[in-house]
């Protein structure tokens, strides 16, 4: 990895990193590019990726609209750090 | 330390139940422990004093008047802090959650509630999970009730040292890569691992969901038994709960002769890693003790147990970036004060609010979900994730169990760091999906305790209580000795 691709990753994954943290990122990062080396070893034609270990199937119920109590909906919205009325108070998502 | 906290879970069930000693006098004892020896060992974040002990008394009056009581009615525990509790906080040891508020109860929770369980507090881990030694909490640090020099391990480490300690009978954790088990191993408990889907997730803090489980940590096998068979059953709120009724794992524990009827596989690349001297040597002699016992002891071969810790690596940091990525400090959460617009603020707020460790398997876990790294390492690693599931049902068909130390090194002084090879045995379940169970069997090394960790084939839980349970009884491990504090 390369401070440029660091710094696109941070951005993707929308975590600031300060220009001083930047070297042990890379350092440690890449340490962990440098271990997992090892899976380009064996042999894996013909095998499927696993996703899960269940052998679970999706099940399906009417998608029926449930309203919650207002005392729900009100400590749903509480656990936020700013509401107003019955919505969550963000920052501007367009700038200037 | 008070004789009351000597008395294993399932006995003071019995004897709470016939009105032989009271709840409250156990909660009380629990307190002064906790009081009297958690400034040196740091196992809490927080205590629920007042409550447990209204509740303790309740619980006691149901009982004296003859009502309805539940199945663990008055018995304290200690519950991880990555799983709700309905209008508690939940930190997760994370300063994200500082001020969170659980708005509804897990699962197990809520099936803890019903059978009358007393929630003593809230136990410490490392930050959402992540870490082998509880040193990434952003609160405090536990130490190993044995040496407190020494880490207690982690992510669980918590609930391992309060129960090592004598503080609580029993308590949750939670396991995604060993995280119930290496603690509980470290700290000379037992420690529980279900199969993938046998134990409801809801409420718990998502780590990796396709490897995370709860489980138990306990003094002996049965305690654990006890509290699975509490906790374990269906459950629609977690879509990978398998349609299962909860199991009486109790009742079937006792199995005297099960060592006789079972084959059990060491692998064979438990040669190709550095053990420990004194564990190799203690996991030896519980080999020997079990063929003493009857059980057909077999070498198994899986070669794929090399890739194990780095394709646990890759996959277990895509699942993280994936699930913090919910974390936005808008719906709940921390949110920075100094930001410009809505991408600052997401960005200045995980800043200021997540650790190294969690920040540092985000930006790892985002780039190998990546255009460019996708194929070659996340894809990669779960198509080796299918190539290490098959080899290890190749090798349950020579074997019911697969037997292993619980970690390949003794706990280490704080700051030191464990190899990355340490869990491996038991980040194998948790790849595979298999229920682990880790048994205390000796002590190494100046007085600290290890364990030893049988992994059953999916869905064998039953049977693996039944085993750890008789080997328990052989192991030759004093579980009547508690650290001195």
């Amino acid at each position: 990895m390369l401070k440029e691709e660091l710094e696109t990753i941070a951005f993707l994954a929308r975590i600031e990193i300060k220009e001083d943290e930047k070297e042990k990122y890379l350092t440690d990062i890449n340490k962990m590019f440098d271990y997992i080396e090892i899976l380009q070893e064996p042999d894996i034609t013909n095998l499927k990726p696993t996703t899960h270990v269940t052998e679970l199937r999706n099940v399906w119920r009417e998608d029926i609209l449930k309203a919650s109590p207002k005392k729900v909906i009100d400590m749903m919205l509480n656990s936020s750090p700013e509401r107003e009325g019955t919505f969550y108070k963000i920052k501007r998502v367009i700038s200037d | 330390m008070d004789e009351i906290l000597k008395v294993k879970a399932s006995e003071l069930r019995t004897k709470v139940h016939s009105g032989e000693i009271k709840s409250v006098n156990i909660i009380e004892a629990c307190l002064t422990r906790i009081k009297g020896t958690d400034f040196k060992v740091k196992a809490f974040l927080k205590l629920s004093e007042g409550r447990s002990l209204k509740q303790a008394a309740h619980s006691d009056e149901k009982i004296e008047k003859g009502e309805k009581y539940g199945f663990l009615e008055g018995i304290p525990i200690g519950i991880k802090d990555n799983i709700m509790i309905k209008g508690e906080s939940m930190t997760s040891a994370s300063k994200y959650l500082e001020n969170y508020v659980s708005p509804y109860d897990a699962t197990v929770i809520e099936k803890l509630k019903e059978a009358g369980a007393v929630f003593v507090g809230r136990t410490n881990m490392d930050e959402f999970a992540m870490g082998g030694s509880t040193e990434t909490s952003a609160y405090q640090k536990t130490a190993n009730p044995w040496d407190i020099r020494c880490i207690p391990g982690g992510s669980s480490g918590g609930s391992a040292a309060a129960v090592s300690a004598g503080m609580v009978p029993f308590a949750l954790g939670s396991d995604t890569g060993g995280s119930i088990r290496q603690p509980a191993s470290f700290c000379g408990v037992v420690g529980y691992k279900p199969s993938y889907g046998l134990i409801s997730r809801y409420g718990a803090c998502a780590l990796a969901s396709s490897f995370d489980q709860i489980g138990t940590l306990s003094k002996n096998v049965k305690d654990s038994a006890l509290l699975a068979s509490v906790i374990s059953g269906r459950d629609y709120r977690d879509p990978v709960c398998e349609p299962r009724e909860g199991i009486d794992y109790v009742s079937y524990i006792d199995s005297p002769d099960v060592l006789k009827t079972i084959k059990i596989g060491v692998p064979k690349q438990l040669l190709n890693y550095k053990i420990d001297a004194e564990i190799a040597k203690h996991f030896n002699e519980a080999v020997e003790k079990l063929k003493l016992s009857g059980t057909e002891i077999v070498e198994i071969d899986v070669a794929a147990y090399k890739y194990v810790p780095a394709l646990y690596k890759v996959i277990m940091c895509a699942e993280v970036s994936a699930n913090i990525a919910t974390f936005d400090g808008i719906r709940y959460g921390y949110r920075t004060s100094s930001s410009k617009n809505l991408n600052d603020e997401y960005a200045k707020s995980r800043a200021e609010s997540l650790g190294y460790e969690v920040k540092k398997r985000i930006l790892f876990g985002t780039y190998v979900l990546g255009a460019k790294n996708y194929y070659k390492c996340y894809h990669q690693a779960q198509r080796v994730r299918t190539l290490f599931i098959n080899q290890i049902t190749d090798a349950y068909g020579k074997c019911d169990f697969i037997f292993s130390p619980t970690t390949l090194q003794m706990p280490v002084k704080f700051g030191e760091t464990l190899m990355e090879e340490c869990d491996i045995f038991l980040t194998a379940a948790n790849l595979a999906g298999l229920p682990g169970i880790t048994v205390p069997c000796g002590f190494a090394n100046s007085d600290m305790p290890m364990g030893v960790h049988f992994m059953g084939s999916r869905f064998s839980d039953v049977k693996l209580f039944q085993v750890a349970n008789a080997f328990e009884k052989i192991s030759g491990f004093d579980m009547n000795k508690y650290p001195e504090l």
